[in-house]
């Protein structure tokens, strides 16, 4: 049974443009699946978001008009999906790569080489097998950037996202050029701070401003105001 | 070790209160009726957040009235009518507090957790025949984790795994019919044990320090036994890391339960209480042990 794209959105039938946009954006940002990277969740989310997306279409159909394109996130989107894509691809090559040199060559052969096992450890991680990928990890001699930045998203995954840092961290060090490390530690920043600062409790009152803040605002405004010759507070 | 998920209280509104206190009543009502007055003592706020968060994800309206009890015989309190959900959590409330006080007289001849654990023993036979498959992970979690304890396990992540996976047993209800909504509040308990784990450690670490006993944390970060307030200054940042993360997990996959019954009580804690208790825990903010009171 399909969903009742109005109730998925969270808006009354006939919100305007603007409320479905906002409803949408919304929903875009709790759902975007950068939030959910190395998360065992991460599915999902994804189906979560298609669900979202067709809502959005429908209702935005329904208000009729010339709507063509979903805001801003619509493209974030569609590229991580993209980058999903060539990860696909990757692994497709991988895959005849490898059909290859177990018909080309012996099987032992194809171990040996470090590069290799590092593409099948990628492999797994991405298919979820954490077990086989750690197994991988651990045969490998050469422990490079590469090597920290695998066994970080195996420890993220697991959820030992203290190792999970750690290890990224190390690859982000190692290896500073190089975007995809920098970009993962970022990620894992941003969960950080987006996590404290979400709106619930930015709006609550931990950190709304206190008596004090008040009391060196207008300080500072008076001091301002006597700079260029006036004067907010009389006495002082 | 148990009692951290707690409401942001002056952040809620007083129906929510009411309503989140209906919920702690209901469970500790069900204790009682169904394992006897002395239950009622072990109950903690934890288990009332698993109640209030299972029994939003059934879409049947809040049902309850106002009742008194022994605590408060005088004033009449909003009480909700029980469910299977109150039944399942007044259980691993059992579970888990037997096993936290047997752990206390074993590990530390704790008379408080040694006579606990007896006048539970009773309740608890009665819950494990219910929950057999259940009691048989979380022993064995159990089991691992005072492995590791042994051990002097220098891996905070490696310690707290095994937390985190009995209180993943605890959230995977069987009374949620959908697969993945039983797989995501199993993340949800996973993480939480987690935090829960760490904040607990670093919370212990003086006490741990007095009595020469193992912690994690002072493990890990190798305490080389000069002043206890400036090692943990030291960690605090890499400590809140692993905290703010977990939490930033818990809270992810509880968006994609996409709860909408008690969202006011529920959101409070997981936006706001969760990131009080951390900080006060973290900063010291005068709450020293107040989970002590069993």
């Amino acid at each position: 049974m399909k969903k009742n794209p109005y109730k998925v959105l969270g808006i009354k039938e006939g919100a305007s443009y603007d409320e479905i946009k906002r409803a949408y954006r919304e929903l875009a940002k709790k759902y975007h699946p950068d939030r959910y990277q190395n998360n065992p969740l991460a599915d999902l989310a994804e189906e979560k978001m298609r669900e979202i997306n067709e809502a959005y279409d429908t209702v935005m159909k329904n208000a009729g008009g010339n709507y063509q394109y979903r805001p801003d996130y619509e493209q974030s989107y569609d590229n991580s999906n993209a980058s999903k894509g060539t990860y696909g691809q990757q692994y497709q090559q991988q895959q005849q790569s490898s059909s290859q040199s177990k018909s080309g060559y012996n099987y032992q052969h194809q171990y040996a080489n470090e590069s290799d096992l590092e593409n099948r450890a990628r492999m797994y991680i991405n298919s979820g097998n954490l077990n086989e990928a750690q197994k991988i990890l651990d045969r490998m001699k050469n422990r490079n950037a590469a090597w920290h930045y695998l066994q970080g998203l195996v420890f993220l995954r697991r959820g030992w996202y203290d190792r999970g840092y750690t290890n990224i961290q190390k690859a982000a060090n190692m290896d500073p050029a190089n975007f995809e490390y920098r970009n993962a530690l970022n990620n894992l920043n941003q969960q950080y701070t987006g996590y404290r600062q979400n709106n619930y409790y930015r709006n609550s009152y931990n950190s709304s401003p206190d008596m004090c803040n008040l009391c060196i605002n207008l300080w500072c405004a008076d001091s301002l105001c006597e700079c260029l010759g006036g004067d907010l507070i009389g006495c002082c | 070790m148990f009692g951290y998920v707690e409401p942001d209280k002056p952040e809620l509104k007083i129906r929510e209160f009411d309503v989140f206190r209906g919920y702690y009543c209901s469970l500790c009502k069900t204790l009682g009726r169904n394992y006897g007055q002395v239950s009622r003592l072990t109950l903690n706020y934890d288990l009332a957040f698993l109640y209030v968060l299972l029994d939003s994800m059934s879409s049947l309206p809040i049902n309850g009235k106002r009742q008194r009890c022994i605590a408060h015989p005088f004033k009449k309190r909003f009480v909700v009518f029980p469910n299977v959900f109150a039944e399942y959590s007044s259980d691993m409330n059992i579970i888990l507090m037997y096993y936290n006080l047997e752990d206390k007289w074993s590990d530390e001849k704790n008379i408080l957790g040694g006579t606990g654990a007896l006048a539970l023993k009773r309740a608890f036979k009665k819950t494990k025949k219910r929950h057999t498959e259940k009691c048989t992970a979380i022993e064995n979690h159990l089991k691992a984790l005072s492995d590791l304890e042994k051990q002097e396990c220098d891996s905070i992540d490696e310690v707290a795994e095994e937390f985190g996976a009995i209180m993943r047993e605890v959230f995977e209800c069987k009374h949620i019919e959908d697969e993945n909504d039983r797989k995501t509040l199993g993340w949800m308990g996973y993480n939480l044990g987690r935090w829960i784990y760490i904040l607990d450690a670093y919370d212990d670490i003086e006490k741990d320090m007095k009595h020469n006993s193992y912690n994690p944390l002072v493990k890990q970060y190798d305490f080389k036994g000069d002043d206890i307030s400036s090692f943990k200054e030291t960690i605090r940042e890499k400590v809140d890391f692993s905290l703010t993360y977990s939490l930033s997990e818990v809270e992810k996959a509880y968006s994609l339960l996409g709860v909408e019954k008690n969202k006011g009580i529920l959101d409070n804690i997981l936006y706001s209480g969760l990131i009080v208790k951390t900080d006060k825990v973290l900063h010291e903010r005068g709450i020293k042990n107040e989970k002590e009171s069993l």
